[in-house]
C-alpha cells in the first residue's frame, strides 16, 4: 500500500467536487436552513434562538438532508469511472484496488465533512453572535454527530457503486436507500413496535414502556441511531420523527450508539473493497 | 544476445551473426550468396529462456463471462524488446485477454506473469513498469490534457515534466485549457498513447492504438511503437490494421473464438500455411517456349498467362531462377512485380469459418 498513491486519488476526488461547485452550494444551503430554523423555527417567538434549540429544530432535516448529499457523492464513484473507462487506466498503473477505494472514500469523507463543517459551522457562529448562552460543546457534538451519520451513507453508497454494473441502476439503489432509511424502516419499525402494544395509550399522550427488541431494532437503522446519539449526548432533540417519539432507553449510551455508527461505516467498507476486488472493469 | 564472427568457407569475407547462445542461425554470404549455418555458441540457459528473453508469459489463461467462454485455453510468450501483434477478428477476445494481462478482469485459471511476476497474485510490482492504453480510451473530461496527465504522473511516479513534453509530441500543444472532454476521438486516442508510454514503461501492452485515427495519426503512432521500441521496449499490439502489424512486429499471435491459432513470425506462418510469393511478368512477346521454361522450373507452382503477362506462384527462392529463365528463353521483360505471401492471406487462412 502505497500513501502517496492514496493521496493523489484523494485529492482528485476532492478537487473534482470543488470543481463541481454543487458542494459550496450545498454549504450554503446548509448555513442558511440553519439560520433559517434558528431565526423562525420557533412558533412562541420570533427571532434567534439557542443554538441548542436550533440542533433540535435541525436533527430531522439532518437525517433528510445529509444521507442525500452522501449519495449523490458516493453512489457512482466506482462504477462511474468504471462506465467511463478511466477505472482501466488507473489500474493498469499499478494502483491497486484497495489504494483506489481508499483514496476515494477518503477524499469523499473531506469533501463531505468540509462541508457538514462549514455549512453549519459558518451558521452556529452568526447565531453565537446574536445570543446570550452559548454552548459549543453541544454544537461541537452536533456537528460531529452529523458527520458520523454523513460518513455512514457514504460508506454504505461506495458500497453501492461496486455491486452494480451500471452508474444508472446505482442511482436507482442509492435512491431506495434514502426511502429505507428515512421512510420504509421507520413505518415498518412502528408497525412492529404497534402490533405489539396498545397504540391507543401511546395517543392519549401516556408513557408507554417500549420494549427492548424494538430499541435494538432501531441501531439498525442510523437515522435513528443519529437522533439517539443526539438525545444522549445533549438531551431531548427531536420531538418529530416517528422513530424518536419514543424516549431513548436507558441502554443506549453514546458510546454504544457511535460504535454502532463506526460499525456501520467499517462494515460496508470493508464490502465494497471485497466486491470491487472482485469486480471486471 | 551474443555476437560472432564468422567467415564465409568460399570466399573468406567476415560476416557478423548475433542471437541467444544455442540458436542456428542460417545465413547468406552477402559476397557469393553461399548459404550456411551456424550455431552460437554456449549452453541453451533455461534460465535465459525466462528471464531474459520472455517478457510477457500467458499460460493457460481461460475468461468465461457466465457461461459464454470469451478466452479458451491461450498460452503465449512476448520475448523482451520484440513487437508482438495480436490479431483476430471482432468478437475473438482479444481485449479480454489483454484484459485478464493486467488483471482488470479476473481470469478464470491460467497464470499471467510479467518480468517474472504473477500479475494475479502480485499486481503491485508486475504492473510497475507497464504502459496501458486501453481500447476505449478515456480521461477525466472536465480536466485539460495536461491537467489528466500530471495525475497519472503522480500515480506512476513519472517526473512531471514529461507531460508538457509528450502533450507537445503528440500535437496536442495548442489545446491549452481545452477540457478533455471537448477533443475529438483522435485527439484522445494521441492522448491514450501520451498516457501509455508516460514514464517509459518497459512493457507496452496496446490495445488498437490507431482506432479512430486520420492517416497522420497512425503514422505518428506507429512511429512511436518503433522509437519506443528502439529503446528496447517490449510492446504487445492489438491491431485490425494488418500492414502496419506485417510492416512492424517481429511474431504475430492470431486469435480465433478465443483459441490462440497461431504464434510465429509472418514468414514463420506463410511457410506452414505454404503460402508463396507471386511474381507478375509482363515480356514484349509471349510465346509457348517461356511459358514450358518457366513451368519446369522445379519449385514453381503454377504458371498462368494473359496476354504478354505471366503470373508465377513459386518458392521464394525460386524468384531468381524464373526471371533468369524467361531471358533465357528469349523473353524481354518489360515489367516486373513481386507479391509476397500477405499477413492478410495467412489471417484469413487461420481465422475462416
Ligand atoms: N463484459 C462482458 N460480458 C459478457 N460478454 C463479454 C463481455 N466482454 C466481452 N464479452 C464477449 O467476449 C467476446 C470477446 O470479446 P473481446 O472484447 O475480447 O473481443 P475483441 O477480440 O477485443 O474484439 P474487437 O476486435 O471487436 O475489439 C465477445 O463475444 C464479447 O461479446
Ligand atoms: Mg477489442
Amino acid at each position: 500500500m502505497q500513501t502517496n498513491i492514496i493521496l493523489s486519488i484523494a485529492k482528485k476526488e476532492i478537487m473534482d467536487n470543488i470543481r463541481n461547485k454543487w458542494i459550496i452550494l450545498v454549504s450554503v444551503m446548509f448555513a442558511l436552513l440553519t439560520l433559517v430554523v434558528s431565526y423562525f423555527g420557533s412558533l412562541a417567538s420570533r427571532g434567534w434562538q439557542d443554538l441548542g434549540f436550533t440542533i433540535s429544530g435541525m436533527a430531522n432535516l439532518v437525517t433528510f438532508l445529509v444521507p442525500i448529499i452522501a449519495l449523490m457523492l458516493a453512489y457512482a464513484t466506482i462504477i462511474g469511472e468504471i462506465e467511463r473507462g478511466s477505472m482501466n487506466s488507473l489500474l493498469s498503473l499499478s494502483a491497486t484496488r484497495f489504494e483506489i477505494i481508499i483514496g476515494k472514500f477518503l477524499g469523499l469523507a473531506g469533501v463531505l465533512c468540509f462541508t457538514i463543517f462549514i455549512g453549519f459551522g459558518a451558521a452556529g457562529l452568526m447565531i453565537a453572535a446574536n445570543v446570550s448562552n452559548v454552548n459549543y460543546a453541544d454544537y461541537g457534538i452536533f456537528i460531529g454527530a452529523t458527520m458520523l451519520l454523513g460518513l455512514v451513507f457514504l460508506s454504505v453508497a461506495l458500497f453501492f457503486s461496486t455491486i452494480f454494473n451500471k452508474r444508472s441502476t446505482a442511482m436507482g439503489g442509492a435512491i431506495f436507500l434514502w426511502f429505507l432509511f428515512n421512510i420504509i424502516l421507520p413505518i415498518v419499525f412502528i408497525g412492529l413496535l404497534a402490533t405489539t402494544i396498545d397504540i391507543t395509550k401511546f395517543a392519549q399522550g401516556n408513557t408507554i414502556v417500549v420494549p427492548d427488541w424494538y430499541q435494538a431494532l432501531n441501531l439498525f437503522n442510523p437515522t435513528s441511531v443519529y437522533s439517539s446519539l443526539l438525545t444522549t449526548s445533549i438531551g431531548p432533540v427531536s420531538s418529530m420523527s416517528a422513530s424518536s417519539m419514543i424516549p431513548a432507553p436507558s441502554w443506549y449510551s453514546s458510546g454504544l450508539l457511535i460504535g454502532v455508527l463506526l460499525a456501520w461505516i467499517i462494515v460496508f467498507f470493508a464490502l465494497a473493497v471485497w466486491r470491487f476486488q472482485r469486480k471486471d472493469i | 544476445m551474443t555476437t560472432q564472427l564468422v567467415k564465409c568457407p568460399t570466399c573468406k569475407t567476415t560476416i557478423t551473426v548475433s542471437g541467444e547462445p544455442g540458436e542456428k542461425i542460417f545465413l547468406t554470404c552477402p559476397q557469393c550468396n553461399q548459404k550456411g549455418a551456424f550455431t552460437i555458441p554456449g549452453e541453451k540457459s533455461a534460465k535465459t529462456m525466462v528471464t531474459n528473453s520472455a517478457t510477457i508469459e500467458v499460460n493457460g489463461l481461460t475468461k468465461s463471462y457466465n457461461h459464454f467462454t470469451a478466452v479458451n485455453n491461450v498460452s503465449f510468450t512476448v520475448k523482451k524488446g520484440e513487437i508482438f501483434g495480436f490479431l483476430g477478428p471482432n468478437g475473438a477476445g482479444k481485449t479480454t485477454t489483454i484484459k485478464s494481462m493486467l488483471d482488470l478482469i479476473h481470469a478464470n485459471t491460467g497464470t499471467i506473469k510479467i518480468n517474472g511476476i504473477d500479475v494475479r497474485t502480485h499486481g503491485k510490482e508486475a504492473k510497475k513498469n507497464v504502459g496501458y492504453m486501453p481500447e476505449k480510451v478515456a480521461f477525466y473530461d472536465n480536466l485539460t490534457a495536461l491537467q489528466n496527465l500530471r495525475f497519472y504522473a503522480e500515480i506512476k511516479h513519472a517526473p512531471k515534466e514529461e507531460c508538457i513534453h509528450l502533450i507537445e509530441e503528440f500535437g496536442l500543444g495548442d489545446t491549452g485549457k481545452k477540457r478533455v472532454g471537448k477533443f475529438s476521438k483522435g485527439m484522445v486516442q494521441r492522448l491514450g498513447m501520451a498516457r501509455a508510454i508516460l514514464g517509459n514503461p518497459s512493457i507496452l501492452i496496446l490495445d488498437e492504438p490507431s482506432g479512430g485515427l486520420d492517416p497522420r495519426g497512425v503514422v505518428l503512432i506507429r512511429d512511436k511503437i518503433l522509437e519506443m521500441k528502439k529503446k528496447g521496449t517490449t510492446i504487445f499490439v492489438s491491431s485490425h490494421i494488418l500492414s502496419e502489424i506485417q510492416e512492424i512486429c517481429n511474431r504475430v499471435g492470431i486469435i480465433n473464438k478465443g483459441v490462440l491459432v497461431a504464434q510465429d513470425t509472418v514468414e514463420g506462418l506463410s511457410k506452414k500455411l505454404n503460402l508463396k510469393p507471386q511474381i507478375t511478368v509482363t515480356i514484349d512477346s509471349m510465346s509457348a517456349k517461356i511459358e514450358n521454361a518457366v513451368k519446369k522450373l522445379l519449385g514453381v507452382d503454377s504458371v498462368k498467362t494473359q496476354g504478354n503477362t505471366l503470373e508465377i506462384v513459386c518458392d521464394g527462392a525460386m524468384k531468381a531462377k524464373v526471371i533468369l529463365a524467361i531471358s533465357t528463353a528469349g523473353g524481354n521483360i518489360q515489367n516486373l512485380q513481386t507479391k509476397e505471401p500477405s499477413l492478410e492471406e495467412v489471417f484469413m487462412r487461420y481465422t475462416e469459418a
